[in-house]
C-alpha cells in the first residue's frame, strides 16, 4: 500500500465544522484518484490509498504531479507526503524539509525507515507526557527510538506507543475509514449555448439520468423521488419534481417521466443549465421477470403506467376507490392513493385489511353511477321500488332524512332518487347503469 | 348464476404443453381469445364466446343508466378476480365503490383516471390499453376519430386487455375499425343488446338480456304517482 497524505493548513484557520465539510468535498474530489479516500478528524488531513491506482494513472510521480497541479488549481496550500503507512505520511507533512520539497518519496519500508530516523523526536504523535519521558531518556531523533527494543517501549511507555510506532513503520496493519460517497446527489450540466425548446434537453439530459443511474448501481439504492432543476440566465431556476410510485433506478424509466413532464412545462425562458438532484434513497425493488423473458411483473409495469400519467395529467389524475362506513350514500365510499394492492389470490377467508372493500351481503342494491352532486328534480312519474329510507348524520351536522326509490325516466333509464324528508324535494343521485 | 370459464393455470401445464407454447406463443393467444361476459346468450353470439380481449368494442348506449355498465359487470368481476387491474377514464359520472362491491369488483384492483380534456383521455386510455396489467380499459372518450379508434386497437392488442369505449348513440352510423360494436337499448327488464359489428362474427343479431334489479318491483308500480303528498301531510 501507498499512501499520500495531504495536509492543507489553509483549512486549520476555518471554523471546525467548516474544515469537516471542506475536507468532505475535497474527499470527494480525491475520490476520482482512489477508491480509498480517508480525512482526519482533528487535523486538516486527507489520506489517499494510491497503490491501487498508480498503474492506472501513469506511476506514483505522474499521479502525485496531477494531484499537486489541481490543488493549485484550486488555490489550496498544501503538504504532500508518500509513505507505506498513512501514520508515516501524515508525519512527513509535519517536516520542515518535507514542507520546502526536495525530498524524494519514500516508497517501501527501508526507504521509509531511512527518512524517518533523521526526523526530530518531536515529530512523533504521541502524547506530551509520553514524549518528555523519551527525551529524559537522552533520546533525540526518531531514529534511536525506533531502535529501542519493543518490549523495553511496551514496558515503559504507555500501551498505545508501540502500536503507533509499529504502524509509523508500515509494520502492523494501519487502517483508515475509507470515505463513502455522499448520501445526497447532486449533478449539473452546463450548456455552452442557451437550449430554446424542451425536447433540446432530452439529449443531455439523457447523460445525466444515466450518470445518475451510475450512482444508484454504485449505491446499490433506488429513488422515489427526485428533483429536476433547469437555470435560466437571468430568470429564476424552474423546479420539477420527479415522483415514482416505487423506487427505481432505470435512466429510461426516468426519461420517460422526465419527457412526460417537460411536455406540459413552459419554459420560461432558455435554459442554460440542467441540475439533478436527490435526497432520499431507498432499496431498489426487485425485478423479476415472467417465465418467458419479456414481461415484468404486472404490478411494477402498473407502477410504471401510474407515474406516467401523475407526471403527465398530475398527482391527482388517476385514483383508487374504497368504501367507508357511512350510511349516507355520498359517504360510503372514498378516493384513496392507487397502486395499495398487492397479490391477494387466496385470501378467501375475508379477514384481514381488504375485508372493507367487500360488500356486505345485507346491504340493499346501488347504482353503479353516482352523481357528484344530487340534483334537484321534479318529482318522478314511475318509482319501481322503495323506499328505503337514510336516517344518519345528526351528530355530524351533514344529517340526511331521505326516502330512496328505483325511478325510471322517460327515456328508460334507471335512476336513483330520493325524496328529501326535510325541504320535501325530490333529488337524483344515481344512475343504475 | 355465471358459470366459471376455463383458465389456463401455466404451473399445470406438463413440459410437452409448455414447450409448445412457448414456441409459437400460444400461450398468450390462448388468454386473450374472449373473456366471457357472463350472459349466455351473448357469449353464443360472440366468436370465441365473449368479450374480444385484445381489442376494443364499442358500446353505444341510448342514454345513460340503462344498464350500460351492468352488462359487463360480470366480466369486469372475473378480471378482478384474476388480480388484472380494472380502468375506468373519464367517467361521465363516479362509479360507486358501494354498487361495484355488490357487483363483485375488487375495489384494489379498480382505477379511475380523471382527463381534462378529449385529448387527455385518449392518451390515458392508450397508455393504459398497451399496460398488461389491465384486464379491461372502460373509457368514455368525447368524441374520437376512427383514426384513433384503430390506435386504441394496436394498443389493445399489445397489452392484451378489454378495451370498452364507450360512445354515443348516433356514432353507430359512422365507420370504426372497433372489433365489436353493439348498440344498446333500455327494455323493461333489461337490456336489448343490437350487434352492429363483429369481426369474426355474425352483425345483425338482436338480444334481449334481463338485467338484475332490473325486474320491475311490484308494490311501487301501483303507486304511479310518488307519495311525497301523503309524506308532506
Amino acid at each position: 500500500m501507498l499512501w499520500l497524505c495531504i495536509r492543507l493548513p489553509q483549512l486549520a484557520r476555518e471554523a471546525l465544522a467548516d474544515e469537516r465539510t471542506a475536507l468532505e468535498r475535497l474527499a470527494g474530489w480525491a475520490y476520482q484518484w482512489s477508491s480509498l479516500v480517508s480525512y482526519a478528524s482533528s487535523e486538516p488531513l486527507l489520506w489517499l490509498e494510491l497503490g491501487a491506482s498508480c498503474a492506472l494513472f501513469d506511476g506514483h510521480a505522474a499521479l502525485l504531479a496531477r494531484i499537486e497541479s489541481e490543488l493549485a488549481q484550486l488555490e489550496l496550500s498544501h503538504v504532500c507526503a508518500l509513505a507505506p503507512s498513512p501514520t508515516a505520511a501524515a508525519l512527513l507533512t509535519r517536516d520542515a524539509a518535507q514542507r520546502a520539497g526536495g525530498q524524494p518519496p519514500a516508497l517501501t519500508k527501508a526507504q521509509l525507515r531511512a527518512q524517518l530516523e533523521p526526523l526530530s523526536l518531536g515529530l512523533l504523535d504521541l502524547p506530551p507526557a509520553t514524549l518528555a519521558a523519551l527525551a529524559a531518556s537522552g533520546l533525540r531523533r526518531i531514529g534511536e527510538v525506533l531502535a529501542l527494543p519493543a518490549d523495553a517501549i511496551a514496558r515503559r511507555f504507555e500501551p498505545g506507543t508501540l502500536l503507533y510506532l509499529r504502524r509509523l513503520c508500515a509494520e502492523i496493519s494501519d487502517p483508515r475509514p475509507a470515505w463513502r460517497l455522499p448520501a445526497t446527489y447532486r449533478a449539473r450540466c452546463e450548456f455552452g449555448v442557451e437550449v430554446r425548446t424542451s425536447t433540446a434537453l432530452l439529449f443531455p439530459l439523457q447523460r445525466l439520468l444515466l450518470e445518475f443511474q451510475g450512482y444508484l448501481r454504485a449505491r446499490d439504492c433506488a429513488v422515489q423521488r427526485f428533483a429536476l432543476e433547469l437555470e435560466h440566465y437571468r430568470h429564476p431556476v424552474s423546479r420539477v419534481r420527479i415522483g415514482l410510485s416505487a423506487p427505481g433506478r432505470d435512466a429510461a424509466q426516468f426519461l420517460t417521466l422526465v419527457r412526460e413532464r417537460l411536455h406540459s412545462l413552459a419554459l420560461p425562458a432558455p435554459v442554460s443549465a440542467l441540475r439533478v438532484s436527490a435526497h432520499e434513497f431507498a432499496a431498489p425493488g426487485i425485478v423479476q421477470t415472467d417465465l418467458f423473458g419479456n414481461d415484468a411483473q404486472p404490478l411494477q409495469q402498473l407502477q410504471r403506467l401510474i407515474d406516467r400519467l401523475h407526471a403527465r395529467l398530475g398527482e391527482e389524475s388517476i385514483q383508487a376507490l374504497a368504501l367507508e362506513a357511512d350510511y349516507r350514500p355520498e359517504r360510503g365510499w372514498r378516493f384513496t392513493a392507487p397502486g395499495r394492492a398487492t397479490s391477494s389470490r387466496g385470501g378467501g377467508g375475508g379477514g384481514g385489511e381488504g375485508s372493507s372493500d367487500v360488500a356486505n351481503p345485507s346491504d340493499p342494491p346501488r347504482p353503479c353511477w353516482l352523481l357528484r352532486q344530487p340534483m334537484r328534480i321534479e318529482a318522478p312519474r314511475e318509482l319501481l321500488r322503495g323506499p328505503e329510507r337514510i336516517e344518519s348524520g345528526w351528530w355530524d351536522g351533514g344529517d340526511v332524512s331521505r326516502d330512496y326509490y328505483l325511478a325510471r325516466t322517460g327515456e328508460g333509464a334507471r335512476v336513483w332518487v330520493f325524496h328529501d324528508r326535510c325541504d320535501g324535494a325530490w333529488y337524483l343521485q344515481g344512475l343504475w347503469a | 348464476m355465471v358459470s366459471e370459464p376455463p383458465r389456463i393455470d401455466p404451473r399445470a401445464l406438463t413440459l410437452e404443453q409448455l414447450s409448445r407454447l412457448c414456441h409459437d406463443g400460444e400461450w398468450r393467444r390462448g388468454l386473450r381469445e374472449a373473456a366471457p361476459s357472463g350472459f349466455a346468450e351473448l357469449d353464443a353470439s360472440l366468436p370465441g364466446g365473449g368479450w374480444p380481449v385484445g381489442a376494443v368494442s364499442e358500446l353505444m348506449p341510448e342514454a345513460m343508466g340503462i344498464g350500460e355498465l351492468g352488462l359487463l359487470m360480470p366480466a369486469l368481476s372475473r378480471l378482478s378476480r384474476v388480480e388484472r387491474y380494472i380502468a375506468w377514464i373519464a367517467p361521465p359520472y363516479l362509479p360507486y365503490a358501494p354498487a361495484l362491491a355488490q357487483a363483485g369488483l375488487r375495489l384494489e384492483r379498480v382505477l379511475i383516471v380523471h382527463a381534462r380534456s378529449a385529448q387527455e383521455s385518449l392518451w390515458a386510455t392508450e397508455q393504459a390499453l398497451r399496460c398488461p396489467a389491465f384486464g379491461a380499459v372502460l373509457s368514455w372518450p368525447l368524441g374520437i376519430a376512427d383514426k384513433n379508434v384503430r390506435r386504441l386497437q394496436l394498443a389493445a392488442e399489445a397489452g392484451g386487455s378489454l378495451g370498452i369505449l364507450y360512445r354515443p348513440a348516433e356514432a353507430v352510423r359512422e365507420h370504426s375499425p372497433a372489433a365489436l360494436r353493439l348498440r344498446l337499448a333500455p327494455t323493461r327488464a333489461g337490456l336489448t343488446v343490437e350487434i352492429h359489428k363483429c369481426r369474426g362474427g355474425r352483425a345483425g343479431t338482436r338480444l334481449q338480456l334481463p338485467l338484475p334489479l332490473h325486474v320491475d318491483s311490484d308494490h311501487i308500480d301501483a303507486l304511479a304517482v310518488h307519495p311525497a303528498a301523503a309524506a308532506r301531510a
